[in-house]
């Protein structure tokens, strides 16, 4: 038996659910049932392993559940019996695996007919072996919201014969483009939402990070998934530092840099490299890039932006969106000076009306003019438009009167 | 596995004899491919929207009107049933479809024979 924590048991979950619900698509063709014995497996581990211990052959275990949860269902409903019965026979005590079964089970789960949020959850689910009571909460909705979602996404896998397959060659660019935002909305969701104390019972980035490591492994010659894997790794090589005293957010120009994870920059460097050698720069690629430049500067003053402004500009020009172009307007600010950076702000406002961090943005371009009481009402927008307590605590300290001569005194 | 393919597109759209010509013949290229794939089942192009008429319930008794059942710009112009072997080859299919300046809704269909009640009913 092995050390029964959340984390031994996520990791078991991350090696053997893929791959044994892939194996049950496969053999009874029929994505709902697959998903939900594997699914009932999980529940069952979750209550026994804490308690038991992690068996020996934990897939083995897993299998064995599920079968008899299929048992059971069989009993119960005559409707599945023609599938089961090819469980049942067919069930050797490994069912024969396959590596690529866990593809195809990240694609189909990842479909572009399936709505984006309900992929993440199929994916956490059948891919991770996340429970939906761990989904709904780690995306703040309720259980049953989240059950529904996933319920209506497993049904329009087998109404619409959405098909268990890597796809072909033509689709693959851009079946792989839905692949890796919906990995990477797993990461955010893990980065932005875990605030200071990371008590939560599963840590999205961890789970984001495996993923995207094996999908790349399972297709090396894709540059912008090896690209997405150096962009989470640059994310996480600062996670320790964004958070002072208080949980508040830690902007990066006041980061501890000595402490981010330098080994993890050099690796995200290196497969940045081996990426640009596979293919031409795409939107994950230059995103890593950026975030390379920030980590290998040794102080915030030696960022060089000039470098961040032309790979945004690049950014821009394959995804005109009005996020990306306020971020490059932050950089347009380093090397243009604020009243460039000002414009660029103002022609989004109809745009990004909605959005925190416009105006957490324009707030710190007001200070810049002195327009402290237009910063002071900016800054109270963003903390109208935000729900994260981190992101709260750094804007609301912003507003503190003391606070705000020591983050003005930062600034210089 | 059947697919309806229901082609929407904004009748307000005028097009001279020499546009009109081009695009039916890329669309016979189309149909030409599919049909040779064995996958054309069959479909039909509509008269306008301004033709329609739609006939509602109203406490048991049919009400007959003028027009689409959904005053819209976008309408549907036409359909097309593919037998298709899974929802990417019926959206291959489509994304062949030459008109880029329409809207096509795959559906599914339901395979009758296979069902002892007719859900629609």
């Amino acid at each position: 038996m092995n050390d029964p924590t959340s984390e031994a048991i996520n990791a078991v979950f991350r090696n053997e659910v893929a791959l044994i619900c892939g194996s049950l698509v496969r053999i009874t063709g029929d994505f709902d049932l697959a998903e939900d014995l594997v699914q009932d497996a999980v529940v069952i581990a979750l209550q026994k392993w804490p308690v038991d211990g992690v068996p020996e052959r934990p897939g083995a275990w897993l299998l064995q559940t599920a079968r008899r949860r299929a048992i059971d269902r069989l009993r119960r409903d005559s409707a599945y019996r023609s599938k089961l019965q090819l469980l049942t026979d067919g069930w050797a005590p490994e069912v024969h695996q396959d590596p690529d079964d866990r593809l195809r089970l990240i694609f189909t789960c990842c479909h572009p007919a399936i709505a984006r949020d309900a992929q993440v959850a199929l994916t956490l689910r059948a891919v991770m072996g996340m429970t939906t009571s761990q989904i709904a909460h780690a995306f703040l909705v309720s259980e049953a919201t989240m059950a529904q979602r996933i319920v209506r996404a497993k049904r329009k896998i087998v109404d619409a014969h959405i098909p268990y397959r890597v796809p072909d060659e033509e689709a693959l660019p851009e079946r792989l483009a839905e692949v890796l935002a919906a990995l990477y909305i797993v990461f955010n969701e893990g980065y932005l939402g875990s605030g200071p104390d990371l008590a939560t019972s599963r840590d999205l980035c961890t789970d984001a990070l495996w993923l995207c490591g094996l999908v790349a492994r399972m297709l090396p010659a894709e540059p912008e998934v090896i690209s997405l894997l150096a962009l989470m790794r640059l994310h996480e090589s600062r996670r320790a530092t964004r958070f002072g005293a208080g949980g508040a957010l830690v902007l990066l120009r006041d980061q501890d840099r000595a402490h981010w994870d330098h080994a993890a920059i050099a690796e995200a460097g290196a497969l940045l490299e081996q990426a640009r050698r596979l293919g031409s720069p795409g939107p994950y690629w230059l995103q890593a890039a950026i975030a390379a430049c920030h980590a290998e500067a040794p102080t915030f003053e030696d960022t060089d932006w000039p470098q961040i402004l032309a790979l945004y500009g690049a950014l821009v020009r394959l995804n005109p969106s009005p996020v990306v172009r306020l971020n490059r307007a932050i950089a347009l600010e380093h090397v243009a000076g604020p009243a460039a950076a000002m414009e660029e702000l103002d022609a989004l406002r109809v745009d990004l009306d909605g959005y925190h961090l416009y105006w957490a943005t324009r707030a710190e371009l007001l200070r810049r003019f002195g327009r402290l009481d237009e910063a002071a009402a900016a800054d109270r927008r963003a903390i109208e438009l935000t729900d994260n307590p981190s992101e709260r605590a750094l804007l609301e300290a912003r507003l503190d009167p003391n606070a705000l001569r020591a983050i003005g005194a930062n600034n210089n | 596995m059947k697919y309806m393919l229901l082609f929407i597109k904004d009748e307000t759209e005028v097009l001279d004899e020499a546009e009109l010509k081009a695009r039916y013949a890329a669309i016979d290229v189309w149909f030409g491919e599919i049909g040779r794939d064995g996958k054309l089942q069959g479909g039909e192009e509509l008269q306008p929207s301004s033709t329609a008429t739609t006939i509602r319930w109203r406490d048991g008794s049919p009400l007959v009107t003028d027009g689409p059942f959904m005053e819209s710009k976008e309408t549907v112009a036409g359909f097309v049933t593919v037998d298709a072997t899974d929802l990417d080859d019926a959206i291959a299919i489509t994304k062949r479809w030459p008109v880029k300046n329409q809207t096509v809704e795959i559906r599914p269909v339901i395979a009758h024979e296979a069902m002892p009640n007719h859900p629609a009913g």
